[in-house]
């Protein structure tokens, strides 16, 4: 089994080599066979690469110890869902997984990218396989899924209770999506620079691969802050612990880039554009190396492991390639026109682009200040959560004033007198709900901000949706002007744009989350015996019972805690300790009463007895925002990426097709397609 | 006056945001600094270190914890590389805290006179780090007594 899987592996690895070769040459000297011959290379590859992921998944499912990754990852006694869990659980699992999911990706893009310029996509194509060939190299020489077991008949050491738990069944593999999916549009824009096609129709391939890369990085970050409010039970969601900043850093980047694409559609920050794209993938790999080289173990573990080696190579091999090429076509990349108005979007955007760059560089110095500080001194320092939070401030606002004022502004040139009028109410009613937020006992600078920016906000896309809606309706667009018609019209032709306003308002309650839940909290940690009861922050809190329950698997002890809030309603809290039996270890399971108003979380810790329970009691306002604001930017990006089927508007909608303003980029774009 | 170019205006607006962010940074690393180091590390900088916040990783030795009943304060030596430390904790302590297995942590606090370490945050090692973790073999027994929870 284990030396089939090896042979799978280097079948893997010499398959996706040659589709790389291939598919490269082939496209550089137009040569359709070569490039015929690299595509079977690439299903080969992948066909092997499939196999041992079987093989492993089967092992760890089997308990087969005579790998030796199950019996790192698995015990005889494991339930089978954890047990396979641990697939990507270990280094050698994770690199395998990502590594599958590459090559999954890299033949979904070549499968459906029909209407994409042959050379660009072969070159994106052989790009992804090299980057496939990377990964199994690393396993291949230092990270083998597929080894033998070292002592056969061992038990296997059992995976960490931490890790068994059902969010360490999907949070992991969607991360991991995540870092692999922005492998596609780094694909393109190094084709497209090797190719010299630096027209729109990158973008336009690039386009649908980065919002989904996207929404699967940031759902994944965000699913596992939400795991660690609710499972973890230290009464936070986001520690800035390296592995949490190694996740989040190629999301913000990405996040530019995105961003970035629009503003190359106008012919505008080329090199910006470009630059993103290739932070994004090298932080991509960069947190792989921050969570798999042991450089926060100890320095000294980094340099016993040669997988850190292997990452920080990779890492840069890219960027200096990536500058080499920028460099070589720099005549194409710059701006056809100079940006018009600082007040323009692409004026906007990037002002937001560098509040997202330097929001990266600090979390980048701030994980970083502990591995480079013991260079230098016998005594390393690390920078606290301080740092980081105050950073955030700045850089968050500047976001919130950017998405505040972008859907009321042109691309290309400044606000024309009625636009202007309109952002005037906007930062009028800001300043209202400002006012009115003082008045309900806001007092921090900040969370005063954070709520006018966001009343701002709602403002500016309400009037830029009105104003939407009056233009078509003014300008006969619907047979039957009806409103829900004029919506419903409006709406298909200017998917995009709503998508957009919709991720800008998720962004806007993650605004609200993360301000109201951080500025406002209060937290107390106090003791309390049978039938006390106790106040804090408007609620009567008393203790009435510990309950044991004895299940199967596990040890239930819970307190009752009556709650009675001051507005007038009530409810039952049960925080408690859980003994899990098999590994014979306790828990914390924290009790969450969640509104929009806010959470009110209680953790009891462990060493309670019956007639005295220790307590830590947190208010959390407006946490629930937080989430919500994920949900309201997938549902987005679900719409942005819906496809456009041709025929899609409505009669009224074609008769109206002359008033829609055309779109350069999908004209070169079509263009582009005839020619080829 | 004559009209300011839109780039630089940009240059200007990017520079404010980029100063603040700085200065902000800085109040932030100036105010929640401390030293990050091993057992070894911090008894050879004693004399630095002492009395500031420092945050120590290493090893609880074998038999040397000792936790309160009610798990608000826990006793034991921080040993790495055959060099320890005594550590007295206080706070609520991680839930996989036990007496049976050796255990990697990380403590919080400051390094007091004779090498002593006052601990207010006890941290395990972290799981994401997804290092197999050597468990010892162990009796899958009810420790529980009587209503204590632990």
């Amino acid at each position: 089994m284990t030396s089939l899987g090896q042979l799978c592996l280097l079948l893997a690895m010499i398959g996706s080599g040659y589709a790389a070769f291939a598919a490269i040459v082939g496209a550089r000297n137009e040569d359709r066979r070569l490039g015929r011959s690299a595509w079977i290379a690439a299903l080969t590859a992948f066909a092997a690469l499939s196999i041992v992921i079987m093989l492993l998944a089967y092992a760890l499912v089997a308990k087969d110890f005579r790998f030796q990754y199950v019996t790192q990852y698995s015990d005889p006694l494991l339930p089978w869902h954890y047990s396979l869990s641990a697939l990507w659980v270990g280094q050698a699992g994770s690199l395998l997984i990502w590594a599958w999911f590459i090559a999954v990706l890299a033949i979904l893009f070549r499968w459906t990218s029909r209407q994409c310029p042959h050379e660009l996509r072969e070159l994106a194509f052989g790009v992804q396989m090299t980057y496939l060939v990377f990964l199994l190299a690393v396993m291949t020489f230092a990270a083998d899924p597929m080894a033998p077991a070292l002592t056969p008949g061992a038990k296997g050491e059992g995976l960490s209770p931490l890790l068994q738990h059902p969010a360490m069944l999907i949070h992991p593999p969607i991360v991991f999506l995540g870092y692999a999916a922005w492998g596609v549009p780094f694909a393109l824009a190094a084709a497209a620079l090797i190719s010299g096609r630096l027209d729109a129709v990158w973008l336009h391939a690039a386009r649908p691969w980065s919002l989904f890369a996207w929404a699967t990085l940031g759902g994944g970050v965000l699913w596992g802050a939400e795991w660690a409010y609710e499972q973890l039970g230290w009464g936070g969601y986001w520690a800035w612990d390296p592995v949490e900043n190694g996740s989040l850093m190629p999301w913000l980047t990405g996040t530019a880039f995105i961003h970035g694409l629009m503003t190359w559609r106008q012919g505008t920050l080329k090199k910006t554009t470009i630059f993103l794209v290739f932070a994004t993938f090298a932080l991509c790999n960069f947190a792989t190396f921050l969570t798999r080289s042991g450089i926060f173990s100890s320095l000294h573990a980094f340099s016993k492991s040669p997988i850190g080696w292997m990452f920080l190579l990779w890492i840069a091999a890219c960027l200096v390639g990536g500058a080499l090429l920028v460099w070589r076509r720099r005549s194409q990349l710059v701006a056809e026109r100079p940006l018009a108005s600082f007040w323009s979007r692409e004026g906007l955007v990037l002002l937001g682009i560098v509040a997202l760059a330097l929001l990266t560089v600090t979390t980048f110095a701030g994980t970083l200040t502990g591995a480079v500080s013991s260079l230098f001194s016998a005594a390393p320092i690390m920078v606290g959560l301080a740092f980081y939070n105050n950073v955030l401030i700045p850089t968050g606002l500047v976001l919130l004033v950017v998405v505040a004022a972008v859907p009321l502004v042109r691309w290309g040139a400044g606000p024309t007198r009625p636009r202007v009028r309109l952002l005037a109410i906007t930062v009028a009613v800001g300043i209202l709900i400002m006012l009115a937020a003082l008045v309900c006992g806001v007092r921090s600078p900040v969370g005063l901000s954070v709520a006018g920016l966001v009343g701002a906000l709602l403002t500016s896309t309400f009037l830029a949706l009105a104003t939407v809606l009056i233009t078509f309706r003014r300008d006969g667009n619907t047979i039957r002007p009806s409103v829900m018609n004029v919506l419903f019209d409006s709406f298909v032709r200017r998917r995009r744009g709503f998508a957009g306003l919709l991720v800008h308002l998720g962004f806007g309650c993650v605004a609200i989350g993360i301000a109201g839940s951080s500025l406002g909290s209060h937290e107390t940690d106090l003791s309390m015996t049978r039938g006390e009861s106790v106040e804090f922050q408007g609620r009567t809190i008393r203790y009435a019972d510990l309950v044991q329950e004895d299940r199967r698997q596990q040890v239930v002890v819970a307190a009752q805690l009556e709650v009675q809030e001051s507005a007038g309603s009530s409810y039952m809290l049960r925080p408690a300790q859980i003994l899990y039996r098999p590994q014979n270890q306790w828990g914390t399971k924290v009790a969450i009463h969640s509104t929009f108003g806010g959470d009110f979380y209680v953790i009891m810790h462990g060493g309670s007895v019956a007639n005295k329970i220790h307590l830590t009691l947190i208010d959390h306002p407006l946490m629930r925002w937080l989430w919500l604001g994920g949900w309201v930017g997938l549902v987005g990006v679900i719409i942005a990426l819906w496809p456009q089927r041709q025929g899609q508007a409505s009669k009224a909608g074609r008769a109206a097709a002359h008033a829609i303003v055309p779109r350069p980029h999908l004209a070169k774009f079509t263009a582009q397609v005839h020619r080829d | 006056m004559a009209r300011m170019s839109t780039g630089k205006k940009l240059a200007i607006a990017g520079l404010v945001v980029a100063g603040v962010t700085a200065y902000m940074a800085y109040l932030g690393a100036s105010s929640s600094w401390q030293y990050y180091m091993t057992v070894q590390e911090c008894l050879d900088n004693e004399p630095q270190v002492a009395g500031q916040r420092i945050r120590v990783s290493g090893t609880i030795l074998p038999g040397s914890l000792a936790i309160a009943p009610d798990r608000q304060e826990a006793r034991f030596s921080l040993g790495e590389a055959g060099r320890s430390m005594p550590v007295v904790c206080k706070g609520p302590l991680p839930d996989d805290l036990a007496t049976d297995k050796p255990m990697e942590v990380v403590v919080e606090g400051r390094v007091e006179g004779s090498s002593l370490l006052r601990g207010d945050k006890l941290i395990t090692r972290c799981a994401s780090k997804y290092d197999a973790r050597k468990k010892q073999p162990q009796a899958v027994a009810d420790q529980r007594t009587g209503e204590t929870v632990r």
